[in-house]
């Protein structure tokens, strides 16, 4: 008899224990990753309609951003110094990548001057740091439908040469997820060996996420 | 006094003036950034110092391969960059400024003819006491 109170009582503590442990294991999602600088978006945001071109003048939709991992930085091609500086940052990003042997995320070059960023401006200027990156340009309102969606500024400042202007903008660089969801940004300072690890990290929790 | 002697001595106040001022200054790790072909703008660097006993004031820079040079400072504050002229760097004694990525720099328009890594390119550095040097920047990747 007091055998058996032993091991009802004993047993009365553990099941739940165990239960709690197999509801963790079998539907908990998986913890967040750890990240270094990225910036995480849980849930990941949906993106409303927005109607823009790549750099060959094909559309380029939300429907362009699925299946796929990809890296956009906000710039504009009269900007020498910081916009050169983020594109040499995307292209070693994806060298680390390359050399681990990991599928590379597309790199898009995202024009915040679209009057003077023309499709074929776009191709000659991000083909220089890598073939496979996009350059993307648009009318400016269908640019705004998307940047406003993800945070990202930009706006027109005086400066530059004769009656030129210079942009003011993010330079943030966002992450879309193979859904075309917002899914991390990574502020600056940017540092090539960071993104790539916190891009990894951030994959990795997705995909064992699904 | 005699046409001659004046051009002496207005010759030797230069070369009294003149060279001393610019043996205080350094010019070092000048480069220009080879840009995306058909990039409208680029980007030049270069460290200057001061090793002088007065503040010396950088005012711009001039080359014959440039319409015109700019000097401009990249701001990024709250996430946002922003590019702004500077009219002069002030240059403290014994300190060194840097235009370098991210930072300040020099914009320039791109020559029609187009500029590759390797290509060597002639900048003066126009100071407010009148002084000017010259400095060779290569043009390379970063």
């Amino acid at each position: 008899m007091m055998k058996i109170n032993v091991t009802t009582r004993v047993a009365r503590r553990i099941i739940p224990v165990l239960a709690a442990l197999w509801l963790l294991a079998s539907c908990g999602a998986p913890q967040p990753p750890q990240l270094e600088g990225a910036t995480l978006l849980q849930p990941d945001r949906r993106l409303a309609e927005f109607s823009l071109v790549d750099h060959h003048g094909e559309a380029f939709t939300q429907d362009a951003l699925k299946g796929h991992w990809s890296l956009a930085f906000f710039g504009y091609t009269h900007c020498p110094d910081v916009c050169p500086n983020a594109l040499g940052m995307l292209k070693r990003v994806q060298s680390l990548l390359e050399a681990r042997g990991e599928p590379l995320p597309r790199v898009l070059f995202v024009s915040v001057d679209p009057e003077r960023d023309t499709p074929q401006t776009l191709a000659a200027y991000v083909g220089y740091f890598h073939p496979s990156f996009v350059g993307i340009t648009g009318q400016d309102a269908q640019l705004q439908r998307l940047t406003r969606q993800l945070g990202i500024l930009y706006g027109r400042a005086p400066g530059g040469e004769g009656d030129g202007y210079l942009v003011d903008h993010s330079a943030a660089i966002i992450l879309f997820n193979p859904e075309g969801h917002y899914q991390a940004l990574f502020n600056v300072p940017h540092d090539p060996q960071r993104i790539a690890r916190d891009f990894l990290a951030i994959r990795d929790w997705y995909e064992a996420s699904r | 006094m005699k046409q001659p002697l004046r051009h002496f001595l207005l010759l030797l106040c230069l070369a009294l003036a003149g060279p001393v001022a610019a043996a205080d200054i350094e010019i070092h790790d000048a480069w220009i950034r080879e840009a995306p072909p058909g990039a409208p703008m680029l980007a030049g660097y270069l460290c200057v110092l001061n090793r002088g006993q007065t503040p010396a004031t950088l005012t711009g820079v001039t080359s014959p391969r440039f319409a015109h040079v700019m000097m401009h400072r990249t701001e990024t504050r709250d996430g946002v960059a922003r590019m702004r002229h500077l009219a002069e760097v002030t240059l403290d004694p014994g300190r060194q400024e840097c235009f370098a990525p991210g930072g300040m720099h020099l914009m320039m328009p791109a020559p029609e003819q187009p500029l590759r890594a390797g290509d060597q390119v002639e900048l003066t550095l126009h100071f407010a006491d009148g002084d000017s040097r010259r400095v060779v920047a290569a043009v390379r990747t970063p």
